[in-house]
């Protein structure tokens, strides 16, 4: 590789194990803002699935923005104990450069420029309400750069978190791989928010269902798995996701609210949760064993056709019964929380009638779709995945 | 016959049809809603000033006279889903120093026909005035230089910080703690920053794309009109205003259908352009499906803008806009098909500003707008007041003008706005009706009795003022400028119009 000098690690490096057993706080910063943001986010959706009024003020946004703060704020000081620091010290070590002046940890700046983002996207959307009016969709390009912000703070978050792993290697180790798994989670929690459209589980026996959650999730969770120093690091990551959609949906409902816009045609009485998270533990399940049997395989194109058809008939396998059980009155609970209507739905649309809606696509259609489309986006996208993961393991700093 | 032959072409050749001008809504150049009525036992009179926007905020106050008023709530209804689709009302704040003035914000979510439900709580009881309003998008919103600037320069802080990032990241990222990067990686990640740029740069190029497509669906959304043509032919001797719908949303039955206002389809105003000296307001009948016709009055020839006041059955209404030419008909006298039509030609009648705050009416009898001394000023309500006497100054009796004490035509002289008047405002009683019918939902004897003595009868509208022979119009003038205003009361079974003009001044800052 390009080292070119390496200084020995005498001067207690963070993450080294000449400082063992203390987790740089702006790991901890980071990791908070990633988690305020997520729970923000779903938060936000719920209220405009249940309330729909709302201002800048709503305690969901102010989730969102306190998490972006912290992150940011908490990177931004180290940036500057870094730059300022002597340039044989451990923080100066374990920087990039930015600017040719500025030092700090990679992710430390990923996490500042998502806080810029989202705070660049404030009076953007603002402008956006006045000229096109209020919110009737999730992606309008003031959202995107929003979300763009909100996921850079979750990958610089897991940046950081994989720095100190790669750089550790003693009981540390084990702890940072923790925090990248559960940052993982977040981000795999993003992607999930981002394809929702198509995760709707009225699309889970259409071929577009497996089309777009191959397209995502395999180049997500082998990536991770692949950078991470856990034992199942896909499952744990799947794991995390399905944790907090479902706590999410347990916690939210538990709230009463109603809506406050109309027209109104459901009767909703509580916060109204996002849907049943995936079965992504079974597909990422599947990964790690998949990556354990071939690590010692060098074509990487070979593991990600073993991985991409893994995923997609453990998916399919899992979410395709699992969805005829979503459609029926048995998970209309507070387990499964599948009477989750947005309080603007109509009570004759297919996800209140509780239907599948095929969109015109014929069994052929379908089937081509599944068995020939989706294989190859799945392979494609984890194979994409394998060299994310690859560059992953190399970030030390 | 032959006379009638010549008429006809004369016509034909005059006039041709002309297609309706873009103008949106209810009334044109003033989009505000002004409602004066009753909640219940007290008098309210309500403004609402709509975003311009879907979904949108609209800002209404509601000023209640009565010192015994507890609380005041508000309550977008939506025509298809009514009260029991509508959010809980919201309770509208007092304003600071204003006793009496409450105010709230009105989340208006989709584009047609509202009616804002007014309820008043207090120590003589609480009573409901409904207020209807359209919910449009009618403008296009341009970027300000300051806000424009500073999203460019953070757009680009964001664009460039990323690059850097991008250069960090292949540059430093993957070295051991210490190392420095030798040449060859530092050229790898100029390359692949390069890679990045040109990357980043084609994806704000889509999202540009992007944000165009948003803004042309956007316009595209904008309220518009009903198409529609009005035209005059000869039928025989009796000359003929048709006024026809010609929108592919009407014959395709995508709006809901026609419904009456004060008994009558279609209030159809014509002014002559530009001296404003003859004015008329009839009733065409539909004739078919797309066509309504009415006898012209003896107007003289010239230009005339034609306003068409339609109020469709979800409660939303809209005036059309046209421009028409009516040649020489030298006709002294026809007979209206409607017996409220009513129109003032030039005679007597100067050039705007010219006129006094007296104005005499066919039968003799004398128009006086009581206080004409009053200042007026955009953006702040008015009362324009009216009474009617007698030459030798006695008072006298109005009779109920389609179920009014007077309607009022108020436009500005370079026609930019126009509007049709009540003493309750400028809302349609028809919307108002449709939804008290809607709101009720039940069509026992009871609940419609319970309803009837629940809101205003339409007689009641006309009892808002106690002065006998006077009628009032609360408006709140949109534009500063010069406004001619057309007043009719019914007298003696004749429809007496009478012409005034009004100076508005600038709107004041706050």
């Amino acid at each position: 590789m390009g080292t070119a000098t390496f200084t020995p690690a005498s001067t207690a490096l963070p993450g080294t194990s000449a400082r063992a057993a203390t987790v740089p706080w702006h790991l901890f910063g980071a990791v908070f803002g990633a988690t305020s943001i997520v729970i923000g986010v779903i938060w936000d959706i719920s209220w405009h699935m249940t309330i729909g009024r709302d201002s800048f003020w709503t305690p969901a946004h102010l989730a969102m923005y306190l998490g972006g703060l912290v992150a940011g704020v908490s990177s931004g000081w180290t940036v500057l104990q870094s730059t300022f620091a002597p340039p044989t010290s451990a923080h100066r070590q374990s920087s990039v450069q930015f600017w040719h002046f500025f030092h700090g940890p990679l992710g430390a700046w990923v996490c500042i420029w998502g806080t810029f983002a989202m705070l660049t996207s404030a009076p953007f959307d603002d402008w956006w309400h006045n000229a096109y009016g209020l919110d009737v969709e999730i992606l309008s390009p003031p959202h995107s750069v929003l979300a763009l912000g909100m996921i850079a703070v979750a990958f610089g978050a897991l940046l950081l978190a994989l720095g100190l792993q790669n750089r550790s290697s003693d009981e540390m180790r084990a702890r940072y791989g923790a925090m990248f798994a559960y940052a993982g989670g977040i981000l795999v929690v993003f992607v999930s928010v981002l394809t929702t459209e198509y995760a709707d589980r009225g699309l889970m026996h259409s071929s577009i269902f497996y089309k777009v959650m191959c397209g995502v999730f395999p180049f997500v969770l082998v990536g991770l798995a692949r950078a991470s120093s856990l034992r199942w690091p896909a499952t744990t990551i799947a794991a995390v996701y399905s944790a907090i959609m479902i706590l999410m949906g347990w916690i939210l409902p538990l709230f009463p609210a109603e809506p406050k816009l109309a027209p109104i045609y459901q009767n909703v009485t509580h916060m109204v949760p996002m849907d049943f998270p995936l079965l992504l533990v079974v597909p990422a399940f599947a990964i790690d064993i998949v990556m354990r049997r071939m690590s010692g395989r060098r074509n990487d194109w070979i593991l990600a056709a073993a991985l991409g058809v893994a995923f997609l008939a453990t998916l399919a396998v899992a979410q395709w019964p699992f969805a005829n059980f979503l459609q029926s009155t048995a998970s209309q609970n507070r387990v499964f929380f599948t009477d989750n209507y947005y309080y603007a739905m109509p009570s004759q649309s297919h996800t209140v009638r509780r239907l599948f809606y095929p969109m015109g696509e014929t069994t052929a259609g379908l089937l081509t779709g599944i068995l020939l489309v989706a294989p190859v986006i799945a392979i494609a996208s984890a194979r994409a995945g394998l060299g994310w993961g690859k560059w992953m393991t190399r970030v030390r700093r | 016959m032959d006379d009638a032959g010549t008429t006809v072409k004369r016509l034909v050749q005059a006039v041709g049809v002309a297609v309706i001008a873009a103008v949106a809504s209810a009334h044109v150049g003033s989009p505000d809603t002004y409602f004066r009525g009753k909640a219940g036992p007290y008098d309210v009179n309500v403004s609402i000033r709509p975003p311009g926007v879907v979904p949108g905020l609209a800002d209404i106050t509601v000023r209640v006279s009565d010192a015994a008023v507890r609380r005041v709530t508000v309550q977008p209804v939506f025509w298809q889903t009514s009260t029991g689709g509508a959010p809980r009302p919201d309770v509208a704040a007092p304003v600071r120093g204003e006793a009496g003035l409450y105010s709230a914000q009105l989340w208006l979510m989709r584009s047609g026909s509202y009616s804002v439900y007014v309820a008043v709580e207090g120590t003589a009881g609480s009573g409901t005035a409904v207020v209807p309003l359209n919910s449009l998008a009618t403008r296009r919103f341009i970027m300000e230089r300051g806000t424009g600037f500073m999203l460019a320069g953070l757009g680009l802080f964001l664009f460039f910080g990323l690059l850097s990032i991008v250069a960090a990241a292949t540059r430093d990222a993957s070295l051991e703690p210490g190392a420095q990067p030798d040449p060859r990686r530092v050229w790898r990640a100029r390359f692949v920053t390069t890679g990045a740029a040109v990357f980043l740069a084609l994806a704000v190029t889509g999202g540009k794309n992007w944000w165009d497509s948003e803004d042309e669906s956007y316009r595209r959304g904008l309220a518009r009109p009903l198409t529609a043509e009005a035209g005059t032919y000869m039928d025989g001797s009796r000359p003929v205003l048709r006024f026809t719908l010609t929108d592919s949303s009407w014959f395709g039955g995508r709006t809901t259908p026609l419904i009456p206002d004060h008994g009558k389809m279609i209030h159809l105003f014509v002014v002559r352009s530009p001296g404003l000296d003859a004015f008329a307001h009839m009733h065409p009948v539909r004739v078919d499906s797309a066509n309504f016709e009415t006898t012209l009055p003896p107007l003289p020839a010239g230009t005339y803008r034609v306003y068409a006041d339609l109020v469709h059955a979800s409660g939303f209404s809209r005036t059309n806009a046209d421009t028409i030419e009516i040649p020489d008909l030298s006709l002294s006298s026809a007979v209206p098909s409607d017996a409220d039509d009513g129109w003032r030609t030039p005679e007597s009648v100067p050039v705007p500003g010219m006129l006094k705050s007296e104005s005499m009416l066919k039968d003799r009898s004398i128009m006086r707008w009581e206080n004409a001394g009053t200042a007026l000023q955009a953006g702040k309500p008015a009362s324009l007041v009216f009474s009617v006497r007698t030459a030798k100054d006695s008072v006298v009796e109005l009779q109920p003008y389609m179920s009014m004490r007077g309607h009022a035509a108020v436009t500005r002289v370079d026609g930019s706005v126009f509007v049709h008047l009540h003493p309750m405002g400028t809302i349609s009683m028809a919307s108002q009706r449709s939804f008290l019918q809607r709101a009720t939902g039940d069509t026992s004897v009871a609940a419609i009795l319970a309803a009837a003595s629940r809101y205003p009868d339409d007689t009641t509208h006309t009892l808002h003022d106690a002065a006998p022979g006077a009628v009032s119009f609360p408006y709140i003038f949109p534009e500063p400028g010069r406004y001619r205003i057309w007043v009719q009361v019914k007298r003696g079974g004749q429809i007496l119009t009478g012409v005034f003009d009004a100076d508005v001044a600038e709107r004041q800052q706050k």
